[in-house]
């Protein structure tokens, strides 16, 4: 069980503050042995914020650690803030290790971007990232598309992970991400959560080849994928959706007929967020299926 | 004088030690020693001691002079004398200048016309910059050879205190699994990056005259460079081991105009933050044709590194402080997985981290924990903080006391100061022919994109952050 073992956190500071706070903090942790603990990173984790969504990010972070050592920086845009400035705050994520007398710990730096260091982020993080590891962004909410600060992030990153889900007005915003596909390996966690559904339509084959209406009971992000999906698969844009909202995906039917429900319980947050971690290399896919939801 | 301070702390100062400060401006004893009070405190490594700074400032002393003035250099050396003999430092004496360059000559033949016969032994303590080209470099060993012998002089590249630097040495040269795969063979090519995200803070006057290349080029980084690249020294003593540098400085091979690329920031970001273009600076001239970045592909023409490409990068208001030397090997000849499966590895690098964070770090490849077989690169670090509870020294620290102890190892020689100048001069030449269109990068960036072109057109990259 990871515990976050020591922390720090100071306002209106420098970025040389936060790494003099890292190596303090990492040499506090020294155990019995008077040797630091062990940091291990495989990427730098970033998240962009905003506001509404600070208690999920750090509900999706909790107990990452484990499963993905990475350094973590979330960022907490403010642009309305009547101040500009940057507040920090940073600790230590730390676990045992079966065999090892000292602790692992990875970083977690929460950044709050006030006024205009909001509009440069990535000269803000671009001096935390690990050298050489793999970047991964974690957008909370709809990008604002064409902005300066997603157009600075996506620069320094080598996977954007969106959630489509929490994106009004759709499909007209997939237009939008098709256009960074070819700038960073792009993930989706509407399309994680159909993982299991794909599936079983995929074991449908090759009834499912003249499929006319798909009715999806779940998002409007799931639904339009899923048909996407369906589309690009089987080259054909004339399968009909007809969409019936869910919190959640409950259900397809293809041709009025109910297809089966895939087996087990859908996966939590952290542990969708936690696969889409474990890839690096492009989806063509799932673009394939955003180009597709378009039609 | 926060490195005497931590030195004092560490009780590495001899019993029998004095400091004499001096300047133009009008000081007394008491408010010099305030001032280096104050120093301390704000930037020493270690705590503040009353008991360790009261043994160290009480014997400070002032003296405020013009070199041009005979009389007041009289007292400086009255001064000194008076505490040579309190104190019986049995005439042994470091001057340590840290002068701006239209001094030195005056100083140095006001201290050299000082030289009395006495006892003890004398060590100079020379900062950077070593001239501005070949010609004065070498002007400037002639006037202190007039006073000094070579061991006598001291040049100062704080780089080469810095406790990574020298590990780069013990890195190659104390373990058996790195030097026979430290060559054309398996290495691919070096990067070597310094980079600051600073701008040239209220330095116009010298910046506009040094540029990066004199800066950082000519010193630091070529530094660097030798000893990433030269052959193991027979042993560890200064000759020994300049001996091998100055072989690599030789061997260098002067790079053609499209092996340099040069540049000036314009407006950008750093920290968040706007910041102005150099032009704009307080001091530099609206249409000055000063560098504040150059990269260049180096060749080593010798055995050991023959066509292996050393690409490095320097300069200002860059996306992050950070001076790295990567080792890239080649790739592995026939790896037997899937082209997916390997699509998160990179090659295996050796990075070694000068500042910050101090320490090594090497990407391997290993298998993702699970089914099938996904390779990921990973990182084996080793982190000064996390081996050793020992705080890194400052690199002052270590060679303000290898100069009272005579050792000269990590001291620049003036054949090496040359063979740079001889470099920096070729490629300068070689700018007077065109005139860049400044400014080519937005601070707060990894510099111009000719500085990614030089890469991409050998099928290599910068590496990333």
């Amino acid at each position: 069980m990871a515990s976050a073992l020591s922390e720090w956190a100071g306002d209106d500071v420098r970025l040389a503050d936060v790494d003099r706070a890292i190596a303090r903090l990492r040499g506090q942790t020294a155990g019995k042995s008077g040797q630091p603990s062990l940091r291990t990173s495989v990427m730098t984790h970033m998240a962009w914020v905003p506001e509404p969504w600070i208690d999920k990010a750090r509900a999706a972070l909790s107990g990452m650690a484990e499963r993905h050592p990475s350094r973590a920086i979330l960022l907490f845009p403010e642009p309305n803030a009547g101040s500009d400035g940057i507040d920090a705050g940073v600790s230590l994520e730390c676990y045992a290790v079966p065999g090892v007398d000292r602790e692992v710990c990875s970083e977690v730096i929460e950044l709050r971007l006030r006024g205009m260091r909001s509009k440069a982020p990535a000269s803000i993080v671009e001096p935390l990232l690990i050298s050489d590891l793999p970047v991964f962004l974690r957008w909370r909410g709809e990008p604002p598309w064409g902005s300066q600060e997603l157009e600075q992030l996506v620069d320094v990153t080598d996977r954007l992970i969106v959630d489509s889900t929490e994106w009004d007005d759709l499909p007209y915003p997939y237009r939008n991400l098709a256009t960074l596909f070819d700038r960073a390996n792009t993930s989706d966690i509407a399309w994680a959560r159909t993982s299991r559904w794909r599936t079983l339509l995929a074991s449908l084959w090759p009834d499912i080849v003249t499929v006319g209406t798909v009715r999806v009971r779940g998002t409007q992000a799931q639904a339009l994928l899923i048909v996407g999906w369906l589309r690009s698969r089987l080259e054909r844009d004339d399968i009909l959706l007809e969409h019936v909202q869910a919190e959640r995906l409950e259900g397809i039917d293809l041709d009025g007929k109910p297809a089966p429900f895939p087996p087990g319980d859908p996966p939590i947050p952290s542990d969708v967020l936690s696969d889409e971690l474990d890839r690096l290399g492009r989806d063509p896919v799932y673009e394939a299926a955003v180009l597709a939801a378009l039609q | 004088m926060p490195a005497l301070y931590s030195l004092a702390y560490r009780r590495l100062l001899p019993s029998r030690f004095a400091v004499v400060g001096t300047s133009r401006s009008d000081e007394t004893d008491d408010g010099f020693r305030e001032d280096m009070k104050q120093a301390v405190q704000r930037y020493a490594r270690d705590e503040f001691r009353q008991d360790v700074w009261d043994e160290l400032s009480g014997s400070m002393r002032y003296v405020a002079m013009d070199f041009d003035d005979d009389a007041a250099e009289s007292t400086l050396d009255d001064v000194v004398t008076e505490l040579d003999g309190q104190k019986q430092l049995g005439g042994n004496r470091v001057y340590y200048l840290a002068v701006p360059p239209p001094a030195f000559p005056t100083i140095v033949d006001a201290l050299g016309k000082h030289r009395t016969e006495r006892s003890g032994w004398t060590r100079l303590i020379v900062e950077k910059p070593f001239g501005h080209d070949l010609k004065s470099a070498q002007e400037l060993t002639a006037l202190l050879r007039q006073h000094f012998a070579e061991n006598e002089i001291f040049r100062i590249d704080h780089y080469l205190g810095k406790e990574t630097v020298q590990n780069m040495l013990a890195l190659r040269f104390a373990n058996g699994i790195f030097e026979p795969i430290w060559n054309r063979q398996f290495i691919d090519h070096v990067q070597i990056t310094v980079a600051e995200s600073i701008g040239i803070e209220g330095r116009a006057g010298y910046y506009e005259q040094a540029g990066a290349i004199r800066d950082i080029f000519q010193n630091h980084l070529l530094q660097l460079l030798a000893l990433t690249a030269m052959e193991p020294p027979i042993d560890f003593t200064s000759e020994s081991v300049r001996n091998e540098k100055v072989k690599v400085l030789k061997s260098l091979h002067t790079p053609g105009p499209k092996s340099v690329v040069r540049g000036q920031y314009g407006r950008g970001f750093v920290e968040g933050e706007e910041v102005p273009a150099y032009r704009e600076e307080v001091g530099v001239a609206s249409d000055s044709m000063t560098e504040t970045f150059v990269a260049a592909k180096l060749y080593v023409d010798n055995w050991r590194w023959a066509d292996t490409p050393f690409y490095v990068r320097m300069g200002k208001r860059l996306a992050r402080r950070e001076t790295t030397i990567a080792i890239q090997f080649k790739r592995a000849p026939h790896p037997p997985f899937e082209e997916t499966a390997a699509e998160g590895l990179r090659p295996n690098v050796l990075l070694v981290h000068v500042q910050p964070d101090e320490g090594v770090s090497l990407a391997i490849g290993a298998k993702v924990p699970g089914q099938g077989m996904t390779i990921q690169t990973v990182h084996m670090d080793f982190l000064y903080g996390g081996a050793f509870r020992t705080g890194l020294p400052e690199a002052y620290e270590r060679l303000i006391l290898d100069t009272m102890l005579g050792d000269a190892t990590l001291f620049t020689r003036n054949d090496e100061i040359d063979e740079q100048w001889l470099l920096v001069d070729a490629i300068v030449a070689q700018w007077q022919r065109d005139r860049p269109a400044f400014p080519n990068y937005a601070a707060g960036t990894w510099g111009p994109p000719s500085s990614e072109e030089l890469l991409r057109r050998d099928g290599r990259s910068w590496r990333r952050h």
